[in-house]
């Protein structure tokens, strides 16, 4: 009973850093209809910038450095490359962002080697709560804490400013969008930015609990591209839904057959896009890409 | 009838493609031949050679799919590392004391092609990021299964030290780790560093490139181009683009798999590697690098990347990174890869991969509507019938309870104010979407629940309110592609013959053009016609199908006047030779060239009648108030 609680909040925790990776990719593909297979670079390299930030300035810096380097990064990306692909096939997406992926792993791996690295958190959030017959990790409950309130933040800007207004409209009809103003491009430019500075956060907060290496962000990318899938491209419920679901089927599946956690995730997904290929809670209109 | 511009003596029709066919072998293979020692000199070796030779072959494999079928699958790994095991299950379990290498790499391959059947029957109904990750899905549970299958696997250790299977030929049994004799070239190494297992991986190698060619250029591979660029357009004139798209996939997965179990043979080992994501990747990347839709683009880009990966990661630790810059430079700068910086590609398909291609999509109800009106009762003789048909959109009944009945010959319009659902009732009779309710009569048999592929065959044909072209091929190709679908059915693995060839193919082609006047333009490119040319074209491809009747929704929308008129006068020409039915607004034109009318409003039909009765029911007056005016429909 225990290990099935402790799975649970693992999987809670998984769940949300997925939700938050997916929220990015959701938004960005609503607004910008890019397929962003570079995501997972964001958080790789939020990820890094936290270490070092951590290591050799104090974490509370870590988490104000983090999101704003990756959003200065994302933004000179989309101005050097990817802008000349957002009218292109999903593929030719695919393709480059993938290389650009390859490229920040191979770079990160060249700068920081390729061992698994960790900060340690100030003594005052290291000890552990007790709930109950459970005692948890305090940091990762402030995590999952802390994420909730970003995301509940990010659905502000989406349901009630003017930015969010575009990329709701966006995911709707983007050319319509277009047609009706010039400020879509701008609007891009924001949404971009924060769906990665939102990556490179999360990427920064979740290093002390699940560590990093030039290869994580893959690592999570892939996933994460499996929960926008399951709860429905360009939804940011769907993403919600998505991943609290997957991250939790993943750690259950962990505690009852571990060899079966990383294949669950990849039958789910298989399931929903045979059975409602929209996703949970997907518009139907924006399948067929 | 007019003359075809293509070639096609009787005499070459026979030999197909086997034209040239030998001098692009000979040039294969002294390619294959040189370039171990070409590599010699910068730090290439002999085993190294072998393995791109063989992983070549896999790549070729992908890009058919990519390139030529355009969907990119994340997961081909699963038959690059599928095929490897099974050939070393094969080694293991059957006869380990005499393996014989035909059994297990014809085995093995026979094996992927199942597994490619399997996911594809599964896959090819998704298109783009979708299609990748659900073939990036099947990948990791291939990986899964073979992993945890430790009994015959030996889970993540993979199955080592094979032991060396012989190639019997005829009466003699070759051992392919023979080294051949030595005999010194200077600084372009010694031919003795090289095994039989070079010479035979070049062979299989050519004979993939040569297969790969003609099927490229194939009827089939002609078919496939044509449904990567209007998947939409295809289905319509008849053909299976499912049946197309699993059949590439499913050629695509077994040369992959036959790569990797002669890799696996090659290395006397296997391992898990060979299924994971990066493998999947790998493909990506060598067949990216090197060049989408060209036949040597992948070789080229897996010589470049594999000799990059095991040279130069020996001398700087930043390889992977120069391989990921080469990547995305590639992608961004020669999108048609490395390869045109070579050879200046014939620009047959200049927009290729990376624009947004038309998919098959149900076109939505116009406006709103609420159910009204009263069916109609039907006669004996008719061509198409419907009772009590419907569609619903969620709750929204966008055509309901329609009956309807067209004899044979009959000119019949379809008209109604915006949003009475005329499209929709289109589409539920070209099988372009499936009833909700109700059925569909076509000369006396139920077609309602056919395809819309299936209907063509059966003689409806559909020209789309927004012309539905190729508009990367000429006129003339556009006709002849969907006179081809009437020539050899819904599907034909015609992988060997092209269909330039087919007389009757042209003469269908010819014609249609010839019928609605597009023989000036037939050798332009069917992208850069004018709006009235497009829409002309579009009935064309419908025409050149051979239908009984044909379906033209709005085919003068937009036209200027002359244009208009023009058009008028041909589709009442072709009213004399089979069934039209045709959606229009232009009340001059339809009360001037129909037999007949069918008035819909609200998704039903109002009434129908010749023009003058239609003129004069007080109840379409009062339907149409408000779109168009009394003075309008009067005209």
């Amino acid at each position: 009973m225990e290990a099935l609680f402790q799975a649970m909040i693992g999987g809670l925790v998984l769940g949300l850093i997925y939700v938050a990776i997916a929220v990015g990719l959701t938004i960005i593909f609503g607004t910008l209809r890019l397929v962003n297979f570079a995501h997972g670079a964001f958080y790789a390299i939020g990820a890094y910038v936290g270490l070092v930030i951590a290591q050799h300035i104090g974490v509370g810096w870590a988490f104000i450095a983090a999101p704003i380097a990756v959003a200065l990064f994302a933004v000179l990306l989309d101005r050097l490359v990817l802008r000349s692909f957002y009218d292109k096939e999903p593929t030719a997406q695919l393709l480059v962002t993938f290389g650009i992926a390859l490229v920040v792993e191979e770079s990160l791996r060249l700068i920081f080697g390729a061992t698994t690295q960790q900060y340690t958190m100030p003594a005052a959030l290291q000890g552990s709560v007790t709930l109950g017959p459970i005692t948890y990790p305090a940091y990762r409950l402030l995590f999952a804490g802390g994420v909730i309130v970003m995301l509940a933040l990010v659905w502000l800007f989406i349901e009630r400013t003017n930015y969010g207004l575009i990329v709701r409209a966006g995911i709707r009809d983007r050319t319509m969008v277009q047609l009706l103003g010039g400020n879509i491009r701008q609007a891009s430019t924001i949404v971009f930015a924060l769906g990665a500075a939102i990556a490179g956060l999360v990427g920064a907060a979740a290093t002390p609990i699940y560590s990093i290496d030039p290869g994580t962000g893959f690592a999570f990318l892939v996933p994460s591209f499996v929960v926008v899938v399951v709860g429905g491209l360009g939804s940011f419920w769907g993403a919600v839904l998505g991943g609290l679901l997957i991250g939790e089927l993943q750690s259950l599946t962990n505690l009852a057959y571990a060899p079966a956690s990383n294949v669950v995730i990849y039958l789910c997904m298989a399931l929903i896009l045979l059975l409602r290929p929209q996703g949970l809670l997907g518009e139907s209109e924006v399948i067929r890409q | 009838m007019t003359v075809s511009s293509e070639p096609a003596p009787a005499a070459s029709a026979r030999s197909g493609l086997l034209a040239g066919d030998a001098r692009f072998a000979v040039l294969c293979a002294l390619g294959i031949a040189a370039f171990p020692f070409l590599i010699h000199p910068i730090g290439g070796y002999s085993t190294l050679a072998t393995q791109i030779a063989i992983v070549s072959i896999a790549s070729i494999g992908f890009n058919l799919l990519l390139g030529y079928a355009g969907s990119l699958s994340y997961g081909h790994a699963m038959f690059y590392g599928g095929g490897g095991y099974l050939a070393a299950i094969l080694l293991l379990r059957v006869s380990p004391q005499h393996p014989n290498l035909w059994l297990c790499v014809l085995g093995a391959t026979a094996g992927t092609a199942i597994l490619a059947m399997i996911v594809g029957a599964v896959t090819v109904r998704l298109y783009g990021i979708y299609f990748a990750l659900l073939t990036l899905a099947f990948a990791q549970m291939v990986y899964f299964i073979v992993e945890q299958a430790k009994d015959w696997t030996n889970g993540d250790d993979g199955l080592q030290a094979l032991p060396n299977a012989l190639l019997p030929i005829g009466p003699w049994t070759v051992d392919l780790t023979t080294h051949l004799p030595s005999f010194n070239l200077g600084p372009f190494g010694d031919v003795g560093e090289l095994r039989l297992w070079y010479i035979f991986a070049g062979i299989c190698l050519v004979l993939v490139l040569l297969f790969a060619r003609m099927l490229t250029r194939s009827q089939f591979g002609e078919v496939l181009g044509a449904i990567r660029e209007n998947e939409q357009r295809s289905t319509l004139i008849g053909f299976n683009a499912p049946a197309y798209r699993l059949a590439a996939f499913a050629i695509s997965g077994a040369l992959t798999g036959f790569s990797g179990a002669l890799r696996a043979m090659f290395d006397g080992s296997v391992s898990v590697d060979a299924l994971s994501i990066d493998r999947s990747g790998s493909f990506v990347i060598y067949t990216i690098v090197g060049g989408v839709q060209t036949l040597f683009g992948p070789v080229a880009g897996t010589a470049v990347i594999m000799f990059l990966e095991n040279v130069l990661s020996a001398r700087t630790p930043a390889w992977r990174l120069i391989e990921g810059l080469v990547f995305v430079g590639v992608i961004v700068f020669l999108p048609r890869g490395l390869s045109t910086v070579l050879k200046q590609q014939r620009d047959k398909n200049p927009r290729g991969l990376f624009v947004r291609s038309l998919r098959p999509s149900n076109e939505e109800p116009d406006a709103l509507l609420r159910p009204g009106g009263e069916g109609r009762k039907s006669g004996p003789i008719s061509i198409i019938e419907t009772f009590k048909l419907g569609k619903l959109f969620g709750h929204f009944a966008a055509n309901h309870d329609i009956d309807f009945k067209v004899d044979p010959g009959e000119l019949r319009a379809v008209i109604g104010p915006n949003g009475a659902g005329k499209t929709t009732f289109f589409n539920l009779l070209s099988g372009t979407s499936a009833p909700s309710s109700g059925t569909i009569n076509y000369k006396g048999r139920d077609v309602s629940r056919l395809s819309g592929t299936s209907r063509v065959h059966l003689g409806i044909a559909k020209a789309f309110q927004t012309a539905s072209l190729y508009p990367d091929q000429t006129v003339r190709q556009n006709c002849r592609l969907a006179a081809l679908a009437r020539v050899q059915g819904r599907f034909a693995l015609q992988v060997f013959r092209r269909s330039i060839r087919l007389d009757d193919v042209d003469n269908l082609a010819e014609r249609a053009m010839a019928r609605l006047e597009l023989l000036d333009v037939a050798d332009v490119r069917a992208g850069d016609l004018s709006h009235g040319d497009k829409k002309r074209l579009d009935i064309a491809i419908a025409l050149a199908t051979q239908p009984q009747i044909l379906l033209l929704d709005e085919p003068i929308a937009g036209m200027s006047k002359d244009e208009a008129r023009k058009t008028e006068a041909l589709i009442r020409k072709l009213a004399t030779e089979m069934t039209v039915l045709v959606i229009e607004h232009d009340m001059e034109m339809v009360m001037g060239i129909s037999d007949s009318i069918t008035v819909l409003h609200q998704g039903t039909v109002l009434a129908t009648g010749t023009p003058a009765e239609i003129q004069a029911n007080p109840r379409v007056q009062e339907a149409y108030l408000g779109g168009h005016s009394e003075a309008e429909l009067a005209h």
